[in-house]
């Protein structure tokens, strides 16, 4: 069954995009990337630490099943955002960018007008870019036509494992897109995967719903399983809600 | 002489970018280096000369979501 993910130029089998930060050790985030099937992991770029220079991300990054894909969090200005891209691309990662700028310290909403300025540069410098926005079809049709290989709406505030929020904008926004659309934040527990996966989206990124779980590694694989269940639910086309019951066992032949 | 690293300010003798990432003991294949707000491409680390009051960023990959 070929059931791709495809984004630009990358191709994966998974749905599942998986987060690198919060976890308790590099050791357990690896077991968890392993359980979850993932093959795009999420990294943040930030100054290097000269305490401790040897203890580095990724070498706990397996590089012939994963592809890295850098973030640009923390960014609050196109610029900063452009920049952080290029570096990601300068320490030799491949050249796409999960495109995040913010608007607000404490909800870590997106700034949308930033972000798109930063999509079109970085569009134009050959970056598959994708964009971090908000469940919102105009934001989101902004982004397809800047140029974005995939757009990643919220489904709730970054960490905060509220889930899918507003099932109906993702709806919206699915109905409407050319891209690949990547649920990307909200993500607190395996139905909230399923939800979105079932709603159509193309994939599910998450970091914290894994990453802070008692037990990392078992939230990794029932996040793998979501992903798939929501995946094959969608593309089986399921039956229509109705007001009444319709019997599964035949009604004649009963006992008199 | 003063290299301001990470905006940290530092005494280092170095020539050029390459000497310096190996002074302070980093691994030149999972970093990037900006040296007065402009990119060094990898293979010029060698080739770049530092000057006294250079301000320079590191950065490498962290865990991230």
């Amino acid at each position: 069954m070929d059931d791709k993910l495809k984004i630009g130029k990358f191709e994966f089998n998974s749905r599942l995009i998986i987060g690198t930060g919060k976890y308790a050790d590099f050791g357990i985030m690896k077991k968890a990337h392993e359980a979850s099937g993932a093959e795009v992991v999420t990294v943040a770029i930030r100054r290097i630490n000269f305490d401790n220079p040897k203890e580095n991300l990724l070498n706990f990054i397996d590089k012939n099943k994963m592809t890295i894909l850098p973030n640009t969090a923390g960014c609050y200005t196109a610029e900063e955002a452009i920049r952080t891209a290029r570096l990601a691309a300068e320490i030799g990662l491949p050249k796409w960018v999960k495109l995040e700028v913010i608007g607000d310290q404490k909800t870590l909403m997106p700034d949308n007008e930033e972000t798109l300025r930063a999509a079109k540069v970085l569009v134009k410098e050959g970056f598959t870019v994708l964009p971090y926005t908000n469940d919102d079809i105009v934001a989101c049709k902004k982004f397809e036509e800047a140029g974005a290989a995939a757009v990643m709406p919220l489904g709730a505030p970054i960490g905060s494992g509220q889930g899918i929020l507003n099932p109906n904008n993702i709806r919206i926004v699915l109905e409407n897109a050319k891209v690949p659309i990547i649920v990307d934040a909200g993500v607190g527990t395996a139905s909230d995967a399923t939800i979105a996966m079932e709603l159509g989206a193309d994939g599910v990124l998450l970091n914290t719903g894994v990453a802070l779980a008692k037990d990392p590694v078992r939230m990794a694989r029932a996040m793998k399983l979501a992903v798939e269940s929501g995946r094959d639910a969608f593309l089986s086309g399921r039956i229509p809600k109705k007001m009444y019951a319709s019997a599964s066992s035949p009604i004649e032949g009963t006992l008199k | 002489m003063k290299l301001i690293i990470n905006g940290k300010e530092k005494e280092l003798e170095c020539d050029n970018v390459s000497e310096l990432l190996d002074k302070l003991n980093l691994n030149p294949d999972v970093v990037a280096v900006e040296l007065n707000k402009n990119i060094v491409h990898r293979q010029e680390f060698g080739n770049i000369k530092l000057n006294d009051k250079d301000r320079l960023e590191v950065v490498t990959v962290v865990g991230g979501g």
